[in-house]
Formats: C-alpha cells, structure tokens, sequence
C-alpha cells in the first residue's frame, strides 16, 4: 500500500508500481492523486548554480554560502514537506536567525490558529465519516480541491453510526458564490452568498438560529437552513479559502456560529488545507513559537506579526530558501517580482516558475512517492509513510541538513 | 467595449493536473489561461466561447480565452488560479495579511485579432522584469 500526497487527505490505501518509468498500476487513486503520481515522470529538476547544471554537492555549498552571507534570509515553502524536513527547516531558521513562513500564510492561516488553539472545535475525518448527518462545504469544493473526501468521509461511506448514509441518513450542504462541482451534487441545498457576504450570511443564519427574519438571502431558505441546522445530530463544516478570503481572515463570527450552533447540538469545525503537510508545519512552528507562521528568529529573538509574512518579507528580505513551492506562480505579481530579485534557492522536484528565476536548484525526492516520513491530515491525524520508489535522489530534510551543516 | 468585472480564482481538478506535470505545457495553458463569464456579459461583450479576451487592470494584463458560463452570475467572473491571474492580483493585502486572490477587479474586453493568449514565458520573463 501506499500513500498519496496530492492533497492534505493523505489517502493511505492507494495500490501503486512503478516500472521502466512508468505508473503500471493504480488503484484508488483519484484524477489528482493519479495526476501527482504521473507527474513524477515529467519535468524534474537537476542541481543548478546560475542556470547551468552542477553537481549536487556544489549546489549544495552554494546554497549555504548564500544564506550564511545573507542578513535577513526567508525560508519559505514548507507545506510539500515531511514533518522530518520541516524540523530541520525550522532548526535552520534559527541558527541563521532567519524569517521563516509557508504558505498559510496568505491562505488558511487564520482558521489554522482558530483550529489549533482551541477556539473553533474540530474533530477528525474519522469521526465525520462515523457520526456526521450534516456536512457543510463552506467556500470549499471538494470535488476539485480534495477529490476523495465526499466517498471516504463526508457524504458517502456508511459509517459507524450513518449506516443508511446518504441514501438517508446524510445531508451536504454547500455555501459559496457558485455552482461549484461539490454544489452540483447537492443542488438543492446550495446556499449562494454574494462575493465577501460570508459574515452578513452568518448573521442571518444566527438571526434565524434566534427565531428572527434574517435580514439577507431568501427569507423561506434562510429559514430551512435553520431548521435543518436544528434538526441536525452531529454535524461538520468544512471551510475552504473561499469563507476564509471572504471573511478577511477574520475568524471572530464563524466562532460566534460554532458557539450557537453548539448550544443546539454538535457541530465540528475541520479544515481544507491545500497542500499535504501545512498543517504538520502550523503545528511544529506553534510548538516551538507559540505562532503557526510569520516568525522571525533574528537576533536569537521569537518575532511574530504582518512584517514577517512572506508576504512582507519578500520586499525586505536579501535572499530566501524556497522548499517544495512555486510562489512565482502562487503569489501576487508584485510579491513574485520581488522574490524574483533576490538570490533564489529553489529546493524541489519539479521544474517550476521558481526554480527557472533562481540562483541555486537542487532536486528533491518526492515526499511519500520516493521518500518517507511523517505528515500530518488536513484534520490533525499524524500518518507516517514509507517510499513507493526509490529516486536515488535525496530528500528534503537530508539537504537541509546538508545545508545546516555547510553553514 | 470593455466590462468591469469583479473576477473570483477558484481550483479545477484538471488545470491541477496538467500544472502537477508541468507549468510550460500547452495542456496547463488551456486549462489556466482562461476566464468564466456569464451569458449575459459575453453577449455583451460581443464575444463567442474561446474568442481572445484582454483582462486588464492597474496591476497588469493579460489576454486569455473566453469560456461560456453553465450558471448564471453577471458582472462576476472567474478564473483557475494560476499565474495568468496572478499577473492581475495586487499585493495589497487586507489587515490579516491576506491578498485578494479572489476579489480581483478588472476591465475585460476582446482582444486584438493579432493578441495572442499570453504565454507562461512571457509572465515569467515580466516577473524577473
Ligand atoms: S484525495 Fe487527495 S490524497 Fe486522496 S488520492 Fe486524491 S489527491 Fe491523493
């Protein structure tokens, strides 16, 4: 068996062989695990120095010169990396007392803090699958994003207590701003918000939770909504960017709705991270830090604010460590250009945006493909793994800790 | 004539795949280099599905393909995120420190018939500026 990190599910019980550089056999594997898993085939890296091929160990130096001459170095990435590697990673930080942040940064980050902190209450996918009656996609599309999460956990297997599931015992819901795939499923119960109406939409439904005409939406909906709300035993909401983005990163309402809601019956909060390992990096860093991302170590010292998001950082920072990410493609024009400035390390397997703009490649082993480790679900479960193939090639933590080591 | 949209990035299971396998393949540009508009706006514009589309805004500009809506939102659009739409996304962030990946504004009318859809070099190459 093996795993696949093509999304925050970590689905465990993929069927995989590789031979003659081919996938000869896949099972289980949704379009985009299977997408991931053919992607290892195409357009890998090779140690670089200034566009031209060196070997690794050469890279490997140059990697380490530049950081040890930078002032303020950004290490950022992290959310395509092993738990192992992300450890190193923030070792690194330190001792170079650089500014280090991944990609919740700009995203989830602030449903992450509400999540790990204890102020939205969550549970696992496990517990979905067993107990949940109402699933609730809120600016999430599942379909697209985490294509195996309606059959493996949220709609469709019969769970513990759901054995008639959703031929009858299971409802899904979906909020966003349109017809989304995931919506298409569940027509009916599509409730539409208006492009950044995600807090007015939340003080409707509690309006209604208070026996009172909500002020937005269809009135008769609203109302439904309510009693469906009401009516539910255990259910789960599971936010996607889009409820995050809408409500600017302000969590403070959709806790007031967890709170209600929770007066009534049990409702669970559980994440839609992108990547397979963000929240193992959220983690770790909180450990450490206190804070999920945005830190800086300079002058031995924990900073933790706005001024440390790569968003910032990559404007005042003299060079940066990027791992397992493409933020020239990811990020805002501006925000790519200014990285695209800086001397570049691009540790990745893939050919990408950034590792074509930077100083140093150096090519990496697939995390759970060809290397193994430890990662962390979207809903906090820690799953370890074992290679499918081996590359030859190293992962990311063993250059890393190379790295550390030159410097 | 152009249209002031508010556009909204979204993910799509298939321009994931051909960007998992690579960022410079004419599969990814298709699927990325693209945005969603309501009949109503189309129409308007006087364009057909996959007729040229300059989307422009202060940030920058790009031309990518017009795609006919199967739902109904006029004066709202929709793009995959990718780096085409990043080219229109600003730095600017709200006071979490989140950019507006989905609250884009931008005028978009039909390209010049000479305007090819931008390529992924051309956005890399104004990158490194
Ligand atoms: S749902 Fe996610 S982890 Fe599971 S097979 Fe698909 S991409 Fe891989």
């Amino acid at each position: 068996m093996a795993i696949c990190t093509g999304c925050s599910l970590l689905c465990q019980d993929i069927e995989a062989s590789v031979s003659e550089g081919k996938l000869t056999k896949a099972k289980n594997l949704c379009r985009k695990g299977h997408g991931h898993f053919q992607a290892s085939f195409s357009e890998r890296t090779s140690p670089m120095i200034g566009r031209k091929q060196v070997d690794l160990n050469q890279a490997i130096a140059r990697a380490a010169e530049i950081l040890r001459s930078a002032k303020s170095p950004l290490l950022f990435g992290w959310s395509n990396s092993t738990l192992e590697a992300q450890r190193v990673g923030i070792s690194l930080a330190e001792k170079l007392g650089a500014t280090i942040d991944d990609t919740s940064s700009f995203c989830q980050g602030s449903l992450m803090e509400s999540i790990l902190s204890g102020r939205l209450p969550s549970c696992t996918l496990d517990d979905v699958r067993n107990y949940a009656d109402t699933s609730i996609f809120w600016g999430a599309d599942p379909s697209n994003s985490h294509p195996r999460h309606l059959s493996r956990f949220s709609y469709y297997p019969r769970g513990e207590k759901r054995q008639k599931s959703y031929e009858e015992e299971r409802t899904c819901l979906v909020v966003d701003v349109r017809m989304s795939a995931t919506a298409a499923l569940c027509k009916e119960n599509l409730f539409r918000v208006s492009p950044g109406g995600d807090a007015e939409f939340i003080e409707a439904i509690l309006s209604v939770l208070a026996g009172k005409i909500p002020r937005v939406g269809d009135k008769k909906k609203m109302i439904e909504l309510g009693t469906m709300l009401k009516k539910t035993e255990w259910g789960a909401i599971f936010p996607g960017p889009g409820l995050v983005y809408s409500l600017q990163g302000n969590m403070e309402i959709l806790e007031k709705l967890l709170a209600r809601l929770n007066e009534i019956t049990v409702f669970k909060v559980v994440p839609m991270v992108g990547h397979f390992n963000m929240r193992g990096f959220n983690e770790l860093l909180r450990e450490k830090t206190g804070h999920i991302n945005r830190v800086s170590f300079k002058g031995g010292e924990i900073v933790h604010g706005p001024e440390q998001s790569v968003m910032t950082a990559a404007k005042s920072c003299d060079a940066a460590l990027i791992v397992g990410y493409d933020p020239l493609s990811s990020l805002p024009f501006a925000t790519a250009q200014a990285l695209a400035r800086l001397p570049l390390i691009a540790i990745d397997p893939h050919r990408s945006l950034t590792t074509d703009a930077a100083e140093v490649v150096i090519p990496a082993a697939i995390s759970g493909l060809e290397a193994g480790g430890t990662a962390v679900r979207t809903d906090g479960v820690k799953i370890e793994f074992e290679p499918i193939i081996e590359p030859g090639l190293p992962a990311d933590e063993q250059i890393l800790k190379r790295i550390m080591e030159a410097i | 004539m152009a249209l002031e949209l508010s556009i909204i990035t979204i993910r799509d299971i298939f321009q994931d795949e051909a960007g998992k396998k690579s960022r410079y393949s004419e599969e990814y540009k298709s699927q990325s280099a693209l945005i969603i508009l309501d009949k109503q706006d189309l129409a308007g514009l006087g364009v057909k599905d996959g007729q040229s589309l300059l989307v422009k805004n202060d940030v920058g500009s790009v031309v990518v393909s017009a795609r006919l809506s199967e739902d109904t939102h006029p004066g709202l659009a929709f793009m995959p995120n990718s780096p085409w739409s990043n080219q229109l996304v600003s730095d600017a962030t709200c006071e979490a420190g989140i950019p507006g990946f989905k609250g884009i504004k931008a005028a978009v009318q039909p390209a010049e018939a000479s305007a090819a859809v931008t390529d992924i070099s051309e956005i890399l190459s104004r990158i490194k500026g």
